[in-house]
């Protein structure tokens, strides 16, 4: 008894448990009945073809873990077989071993060159086609074991991206509706968050016909939790909670006590945040910020002067206090908040587009309508970098106080 | 690019050299290589920025947590040397309010803070 004799009466089963196939195509049915023989033996399930257009219609319908394939045959041969099946996308990762009886070493490389994956001489021993067979079985079972893994992962993939558009619609559904706040202020914005879902966040506190809060805020850190604590926050900050919590329209003491609320994640992440308050009734705006440095204010007269002060972040120091500062506003003066992502962006040779050329932008669009200049402004950074997708959340509120009589 | 850590004991301290950038990328490497120092009992943490080119938002909070939790076990910690970039990016967010920042190891040892 030889040893190969021994395990030709056990099935050849995957490493899944189903009994492996082989296909077998072949125009010559002397040799194709002995091959498939011989095959049945080693335990393999066969199923034959007469010739190669047989032969591709099995292969697409029965996905055999190895195809034996005869080189010479009538209309479709050996190679031109294989040159369909690579470039089929279905079937382009089939395992094809190809059979001749003249095996020159030209032919074999043309053979293989054409996409078949080995070569077997007719004239080879049993323990030869024996062998050739479990390394086409072994290379199919890793590949077959790849494309399912592939496909897991694509899958899952598809359920996260899902999930992240889920989130990334509620985050949108907390901004503000543009239009006019109150009768006397206007109020445009633009939101690009860069990975679909931003920690960048931005609303409108709606005390009263003639009292308004507006702040922009940035959670620290990435992704999906930086995203929730901008949600969290953006919560607490809404009037309701404002009065109960704080008791104040203040932004000094709103920051004050969000400091408290929000202090550092144990990774060490945290919010900055520009708060302000419009009083439309005594022209003032008050304003307070924690880190942020993303406001400036663009007169009437084409002056612009930023908001910003070096002040901690949220949740740096549970005893700071922040401190509330006053300026006049009057019609015809422009509020923006905006995310540092907006100028913080690079072009291809990894210039800042920056503050001043952001400044320049905004007094070159001057008086033209508001919506137009958020969005122009925009395009501006756009342009500068060179494409679409921001590195970072781009986020832009743009509040104007209506002059009497005009934009009607 | 990465971030490289180097401690260096002195009298009552740990000076902590980084090279390298100090972003979200290389939070972890920092966190333990500082946490180690904390767990050794130091009472006062040196940090030495004078080879960080970069810190971003999550590097400057990862800062404020260290400065916390050193204040927690009775330590402080201190910077040296930041580069004029860096430099900037503390003083936007009032850093040297929690950490003072020395130009040199004698006055961070002796807590001598020169006006700047």
């Amino acid at each position: 008894m030889t040893p190969m004799s021994a395990i030709t009466t056990t099935s050849r089963n995957s490493p899944d448990g189903e009994v492996q196939t082989v296909l077998v195509v072949d125009d010559e049915p002397t040799a194709r009945i002995a091959l498939v023989a011989r095959l049945k033996r080693l335990g393999y399930r066969v199923i034959e073809a007469g010739d190669g257009k047989a032969g591709l219609e099995a292969l697409r319908r029965e996905r055999p873990d190895l195809t034996i394939l005869d080189w010479m045959m009538p209309e479709l041969d050996g190679p031109s077989f294989c040159e369909q099946i690579r470039r089929d996308p279905e079937l382009l990762s089939s395992q094809v071993l190809m059979m001749t009886s003249h095996d020159r070493p030209e032919q074999i490389a043309e053979g293989l060159a054409r996409g078949a994956d080995d070569f077997l001489s007719k004239a080879a021993s049993k323990y030869e086609i024996t062998a050739r067979v479990q390394a086409g079985m072994r290379t199919a079972t890793l590949i077959r074991r790849l494309e399912d893994v592939t496909e897991e992962i694509r899958k899952k993939q598809e359920v996260l991206e899902r999930e992240l558009q889920s989130a990334a619609r509620y985050v949108e559904s907390l901004l503000p509706i543009p239009g006019r706040l109150v009768p006397s202020v206007q109020m445009v914005h633009a939101y690009r968050p860069s990975l679909g879902l931003g920690g960048d966040l931005f609303n409108v506190v709606p005390w009263s016909e003639n009292l308004l809060g507006l702040y922009l805020l940035d959670a620290s850190g990435h992704g999906v939790s930086s995203a929730l604590r901008s949600a969290s926050f953006s919560t607490f900050l809404r009037k309701d909670n404002l009065r109960h919590h704080v008791g104040s329209t203040d932004p000094g003491a709103i920051l004050t006590e969000a400091n408290k609320q929000f202090p550092l994640t144990e990774d060490g992440n945290y919010f900055t945040i520009i708060f302000a308050r419009l009083d439309v009734h005594a022209q003032k705006l008050s304003f307070a910020t924690a880190g942020h440095n993303g406001a400036f204010l663009h007169r009437r007269s084409g002056e612009i002067s930023w908001l910003a002060r070096p002040n901690l972040p949220l949740g740096f120091d549970s005893s700071t206090t922040y401190l509330t500062e006053e300026l006049p506003i009057g019609p015809g003066d422009r509020l923006y908040l905006l995310s540092d992502g907006l100028y913080e962006v690079p072009d291809s040779n990894g210039e800042l587009w920056g503050q001043d050329r952001l400044e320049k932008a905004v007094q070159m669009f001057n008086r033209r309508p508001l919506e137009d200049i958020v969005s122009g402004t925009i395009a501006e950074a756009v342009r500068w970098q060179g494409h679409e997708q921001f590195p970072d959340d781009v986020a832009l509120m743009g509040v104007e106080c209506i002059e009497q009589g005009s934009h009607d | 690019m990465s971030i490289h850590t180097k401690e260096r004991p002195v009298p009552n301290g740990v000076v902590l050299e980084l090279v390298g950038d100090l972003t979200y990328a290389n939070r972890e490497q920092f966190k333990v290589a500082v946490e180690a120092i904390r767990q050794k009992g130091c009472r006062h943490l040196i940090l030495n920025m004078a080879e960080v080119r970069f810190v971003d938002s999550s590097g400057l909070g990862l800062l404020a947590l260290v400065s916390q939790n050193f204040k927690l076990s009775q330590g402080k910690v201190s910077m040296l040397k930041p580069q004029s970039y860096v430099r900037e990016i503390m003083s936007l967010a009032n850093i040297q309010k929690l950490i003072p920042v020395y130009d040199n190891e004698q006055d961070a040892l002796s807590g001598h803070q020169r006006a700047a």
